[in-house]
This record gives C-alpha cells, structure tokens and sequence, in this order.
C-alpha cells in the first residue's frame, strides 16, 4: 500500500519538469500512464535515451498518435477515467486533439487538469518557448548564482525544471484535498516561470521594501553575516578539476568557530582583533577565508569534515557525481542508489535514485524500469477503458495505438 | 485567517518547521490550510534571519517564508503553555517538525499521535533518522556540498558555488509540501496517519538532472570523458546551452531544439560564417559541427541588442533566455499581466510579494499577511477554534 494508490494519471509531459512531477507520483502508488508516439520519441523524448529512462521510471506506457482520429478518441476516453490530466506543451495544444480542460470537464467533473507550461495562459509572454535554462535567466537566477565581478554563471543543472516538477505534485495533491470538500476537479495553471520567480522570494521583498537588488555573493550569506562561510580547497587527488577536493565549512555562533579554533590547533592568527567577534570575522572575511585556506590545502577533506563534525562544526566535502554514487555512506546507508530488477530492453541494467520521503506506514520502496513505447497498451486499455487485447491489437496495426 | 474558499481550507497545520521545510509549510498556507506556527517567548529564531526592512526592521527572509500563518507565543518552560500546544496536535492534520525549531523539541509527539491517529506528521532534517551522518549539521552551504548541487555549479575560476539564497532548502521545502499531502491523502482514505521523514542531503541529491544519469550512462555520451562533469560555467551538460555577452547584456543562447531554423536565422541575418560548408553534413563532423556553431552564435550575439534579440528568438520559438537581475524580474511584464503579485503590509506600507507559483481555476491561493493571534499558548486552542 503505497499512498497514492487508486489515483490515476494521464501523463501528456515531456523532457523533465512534467516527467518528475508524475515520477513523483507514481513512486508515491498513483497509476500514472505516459503517453508517447513514435512520431515524438526522439532525443530525450526516446524511450532508450536514458533521460527518459530516468524520469518516467514506475510509469505504465501507452502509446497514442494523436495525428489520427481515433487516437484522440482514445485519448478522451482515457481523460474521462482520469483523475489528473496533466501537460507541460505550450498553451493550447491539447485544446487543438480536443481534449483541453473545457472539453474534458463536460464529462468528466472529477478532473484536475493541470497545465504546466512555461509562463502560463495569458499574457505577452504566454507562448514564449522556454526550458530549464531559459527560465534560470529570466527568473534572476542565473544573475544571482555566482561570484562578484564574475559574469553570470547560473545553476549547474536544471534546477528549476525540478522544482516546476515539486510544485506540480503539490499543487495536484492539493486538487485533489479540494476535490474531496467539494466535490469537483479544477484547472490548475502552472507556469514555470513563476516557480522561478518564487525561488528569489525574499531578493524581491528586498527590493520592493529597500530598493536593493540582489548581487552575486559566491558562497557568502547574501543577508546574514556568518563567517567563516565558504569552500575552501583541500589536498586534491590529481592535477584534473575533477581531482580538487574542495570542503564547505560553515560558523553560525561563536560556538562553532571556537570549535573551529580548536581543530585547527588554536593558531595564533584566531585570537587577532581581526577575528575576535562574528561582525569582525564578516567584516574581515577575505583574510579568515586565506588563513582557512591556507590550513586546509594540504589536508584530506573527508578527514577534516569528520574532524570538525565531530566537534560541532558544520562542514561537508564538495561531493562530485562519483562521490554520491560510489562512496557517499550516508546514500548507501539509506539504500539511494537501486538497480532495476528487470533489465531494460534499450539500455541493459538502468538505475533508481530513491523517493527522498521515507512513509512509516506506506513505504514506497517499489522501482520500475521506464517502458518503452507502448509496452503497456494492452494493460492500460484494458484496465482504464475495458478493451479487448485483439482491439488493442488491432489499433497497432490501424496506427493510432503507435 | 485561512484565505476563503481555497483548496487546502479543511486542512489544519502546526508549524514546528526549521529552514529546511518552511518553504513547504508556506506552500500549503498559501493554498489556504489553517496553518499555525508557533514562537519561542524569545521570538522565532527565525525572525532574525535577514534581509531586513529599513523601515520596520522586520524581517524579510521571514515576511516570505511565514506568510499565511497565524502565530503565538508559547512559554517553553510553562508546562500548562506546552500543555495546550500538546493539546493543538490532538485537532490538527498536519504537523511539520525540523530539528532547530525549539519547540518540537519539546512536543510530545508520540502522545498527540496516540490522541489523533490520523496525524500527519512530516520531520524535514538534514540526513534523517538513521545512517553515520544523521548527526552531522548541514545549514545550507554544507547540504549544497554534501548533496551535489555546489559540485556541478561554478566555474574553472571559481570554487565550487552554493546556490543563491535559498534555493537549496526550498527543494527539501518543497519535497516536505509533497511529502505532507501525499501523507494527508492516505489519512483522509484509510483514517491512518503516520510519521514521514525527508531527509535534506536526498532531496538535493535528487534534484540534480544529469549527475547520476551521467555517472551511469556516460559512455553513451560523445562529450563525457569520465563518470562526472565539472564545474563550467553556464555551459550545460549538452554543450547547447550557454551564457554569451549581448552588445548590452547577457543572453542565455541555445540551438535547440530546432537547430535547422537557428541555422536558418543566421542565414537569413548574414552571420553564418562557414556553417553552411557541406563537411559539417557528415556524420562524423556532427559534433565538430555543433562546437562551431555555437562559437557562430557567439560572435553574433556579441552584436546584438538584448531585449532585441530575446524578442526576435521567442518569435521564431527559439527558447533564448535573457539575464535577468532581481530589479528586472519585479518590473516583468508577463508577472504584471498574470496578476501574479500579492501584496503585504510591512510596518506602515503595502508592498508588492512573490505569489502563488499555481493558479487555481476554483480554488485560488493567495499571500496573506500572518497575524499574531491576540491570546498565549495557554488558550490559544479556544481562540482558533479548533476541535478534535
């Protein structure tokens, strides 16, 4: 018993902000059912890419050409058995097969119809083509993550398209709590655009109370005066970038910094006037970052996080990618890294990252490799419309079940 | 108040939440739950957390991420105050818990749980319960190493970079706004509640598009040369994605997904160079190919006018994206039209806020101002009007 079992979901997303929103809820027991084509499933959109396979694991996949009529028959009698319709295309393009929420909701009044495009319905914006980086730049997140003087540098990855997924699921669960006290489903309007621009919440409260606009502050409290505060390089472990160790540590009270002192053998440099109190050490956070650093460069980081996580101080290795899947202890611990049971035809053995929510009772421990297209159309059909194997068999040959 | 009509107004909510899920607890009283959130007599640590405002000295950080609430003072060393603060979690739905909130220390949550078998309990923490590191602090800079998110972020001639502001927290926030509904839904279905813990250094570790992907399928990957990608820059995992300087600004330029029609916009603007020579048909050259062309593009882009070339890009579906600063973001014209803005009062002005990143067609959310309810802990239970 997972908690979401029983609900449905008719999955029209693509790439990774709207495949991470049902990856979600289908690790979390809903029926979600990912509609592919052959004539989209190229690039990240192709079930053997491993994108896709990483996104659209626990999903049951059915495969509809939306070009053919009887494919968009097909598609409305699936949004009518759903409880969740959901896309993240530009504004519109369901409306066009017929099955926008106004189409929908005259059958099916249960339906939350959530539509999570870039900038949303409506406005000058509104058929804008964005993706993760786009909306980094015009969210004021790629000005914001960086060093001063440096040039945008921006988030390494796609952050916000995470997000967009996150707040989709909540934003659908909450459809769904609606639902139950009144009774019918509703459009939901997500624009990722907004998402981003909720992330630089308390940058923009900043700068409509006081005027500021938020600077690229590198590993600096942008607001709190905290220092030591940084990433400082330790010994590495060849002449690659790849090979730099690099360890964050992190003083927030006087406690943590003396505990500090202490690992670092109580230099004399730490009882200077320069460093005696936290405004001083803000204030003066140049020269505590190079005494810092000169102490950690030729140190092993992983034993001076222990070292100083020991004694109170908050500070963690700069793990790479190689890190979290080979030898982070905490994730093996936990069992985060899985290997799918069953192989996947395309790609031989794939992986799952675990759900990071961790149910006492409904315990969502079941990973499924990512189906390739129209894996499922047998099962789906029959379990979500009622259809026979030889007419699902029969649409495959017609080409509308492709 | 909990705002009218909205999609989460039968939910109840106790707030014992630290930095590492507030943003979660904001999400859902934003969609209208009946949220409370508890203080220390000190005040919520929190509310020390800056920026401030120059006029009131409120507190921005915690005009934003306790929005929506209702608040009171309960005296920790008062067992009657903790009594009744007990006594919240015998009517709530919902309650969040993180470890640096003084206040969940000292709730009996076993016993509320025992009184209200359908309480949903979420406990956001930097590596959960269990495991070598449970004990290890992790404020965010640390959690941004830790989980990955500083490893692929930053440049050659940069250490590795946090992530502005909040972004961390706000994916454990988001993940514990999952966590909770997902949780809820089971208890309004089966009449069970349960504890449900989201441990930080996960949730970022899941947040990381191409890490893992990479780590695992490299070899599929012409441009890997080993299990990991540094750190570089603005340029993305693909290479197609890259910050260039504009003749006045800076552009987020990639040829995707339609590299045939950038191809064509070059053409047609005269900046081809030799893009059209027949070798980079070939197969082998597709990647040689690639690299030229985005060195085309940046050349050409360092001729153009910003918001120029943004508009010329959206109206051929190209998803440039200009760089925008924070003073920018507060004056778009797209937010304006969507009427995304709230508004709060800070001391003795309205302000525009951030709003709600969903709009409900029949249920909508809103930014409301918290309010500090005119009682103390002691009987705060009959004042919220709350039953079991």
């Amino acid at each position: 018993m997972r908690p979401l079992n029983g609900i449905r979901i008719l999955d029209f997303t693509h790439v990774l902000a709207g495949p991470f929103c049902t990856r979600l809820l289908a690790d979390m027991g809903a029926d979600v059912v990912k509609i592919n084509t052959k004539m989209r499933a190229a690039a990240n959109n192709a079930p053997n890419s491993p994108y896709y396979a990483i996104w659209n694991r626990n999903k049951r996949a059915l495969a509809l050409n939306m070009s053919e009529d009887e494919g968009k028959d097909v598609a409305r009698s699936l949004a009518n058995q759903a409880d969740v319709v959901i896309d993240n295309f530009s504004i519109g393009i369901l409306d066009r097969w017929g099955i926008g929420f106004d189409e929908v909701c005259k059958t099916n009044d249960q339906v939350i119809y959530v539509q999570m495009s870039g900038m949303g319905a409506g406005g000058p914006w509104s058929d804008f083509v964005t993706y993760a980086p786009t909306i980094h730049a015009l969210a004021g997140l790629t000005y914001t993550t960086g060093v001063q003087d440096g040039g945008p540098i921006g988030v390494g990855f796609s952050y916000n398209d995470h997000q967009a997924g996150l707040h989709a699921a909540v934003a659908i669960l909450a459809g769904i709590e609606a639902r139950r006290q009144t009774g019918k489903g509703q459009q939901i309007d997500l624009a990722q655009f907004e998402v981003g621009a909720a992330m630089i919440g308390v940058s923009l409260l900043d700068y409509f109370a006081n005027g500021k606009v938020a600077q690229p502050c590198g590993n600096r409290p942008p607001y709190d005066k905290f220092a030591p505060h940084g990433c400082y390089a330790c010994r590495p472990e060849g002449d690659d970038i790849l090979d730099e160790r690099w360890l964050a540590i992190v003083c927030r009270n006087e406690d943590e910094w003396q505990a500090l002192c202490h690992v670092m053998g109580n230099p004399d440099w730490c009882r200077g006037e320069a460093f005696k109190t936290m405004d001083a050490r803000c204030e003066n956070a140049e020269a505590l970052d190079s005494h810092i650093n000169s102490w950690t460069k030729e140190r092993d980081a992983t034993t001076l996080m222990y070292a100083l996580q020991e004694k109170g101080v908050p500070a963690g290795n700069v793990q790479t990618g190689i890190d979290l899947a080979e030898s982070d202890p905490q994730l093996r611990a936990h069992e985060f890294i899985r290997f799918m049971e069953e192989p996947h035809p395309g790609l031989g053995v794939t992986f799952a990252d675990r759900l990071p929510i961790y149910f006492e009772k409904t315990p969502c421990d079941t990973y499924e490799r990512s189906r390739t297209l129209g894996e499922d159309n047998v099962s789906v059909l029959a379990d979500w419309l009622g259809m026979s194997e030889h007419d699902v068999r029969s649409g495959e040959e017609n080409g509308y079940l492709t | 108040m909990p705002n009218s009509r909205t999609a989460l107004q039968q939910t109840r909510i106790v707030d014992l939440s630290d930095d590492k899920s507030i943003y979660g607890v904001k999400l859902l009283a934003d969609m209208g739950a009946d949220t409370v959130r508890p203080e220390i007599s000190a005040g919520d640590l929190l509310r020390q957390r800056g920026p401030f405002d120059d006029n009131s000295g409120d507190s921005l950080w915690y005009t934003f991420f306790a929005s929506s609430r209702r608040h009171f003072t309960v005296d920790e060393n008062s067992s009657a105050s903790l009594y009744e603060l007990n006594a919240l979690l015998g009517c709530a739905d919902l309650c969040f818990v993180g470890k640096e909130n003084v206040l969940a220390e000292k709730v009996n949550l076993d016993a509320a749980r025992s009184r209200n078998p359908k309480l949903v309990v979420v406990d956001v923490s930097p590596f959960g319960s269990t495991g070598p590191w449970r004990d290890f602090k992790a404020p965010d800079l640390v959690a941004s190493a830790l989980g990955g998110s500083s490893g692929v972020t930053g440049d050659h001639y940069t250490p590795p970079l946090k992530l502005f502001g909040e972004l961390n927290f706000m994916i454990s926030g988001a993940y514990a706004a999952t966590a909770a509904l997902a949780g809820l839904n089971h208890a309004r279905e089966s009449g069970e509640g349960q504890r449900i813990e989201v441990p930080v250094h996960e949730c970022i570790a899941s947040s990381l598009e191409h890490v893992f992907m990479w780590y695992f399928h490299h070899e599929q990957f012409p441009n890997a040369r080993a299990p990991a990608l540094e750190r570089r820059g603005s340029l993305h995992w693909t290479n197609l994605y890259v910050v260039m300087p504009t003749k006045n600004g800076q552009m987020m330029v990639t040829p995707t997904p339609n590299m045939e029609a950038q191809l064509a916009w070059l053409v047609e603007e005269g900046a081809f160079q030799d893009l059209l020579d027949p070798k980079y048909e070939e197969l082998e050259n597709r990647r040689q190919y690639f690299a030229r062309l985005m060195e085309v593009l940046r050349e050409w882009v360092a001729t153009e006018d910003s918001e120029e070339l943004f508009r010329k890009a959206q109206e051929r579906h190209a998803p440039y994206g200009w760089v925008q600063t924070v003073a920018d973001v507060a004056k778009n014209p797209q937010l304006e039209a969507r009427s995304w803005w709230d508004s709060l009062r800070l001391g003795d002005r309205n302000l525009p806020s951030p709003g709600v990143p969903f709009q409900f067609s029949d249920t909508p959310g809103s930014v409301v101002e918290s309010e500090w309810l005119a009682t103390n802990g002691s009987s705060v239970l009959e004042e919220i009007g709350w039953e079991a």
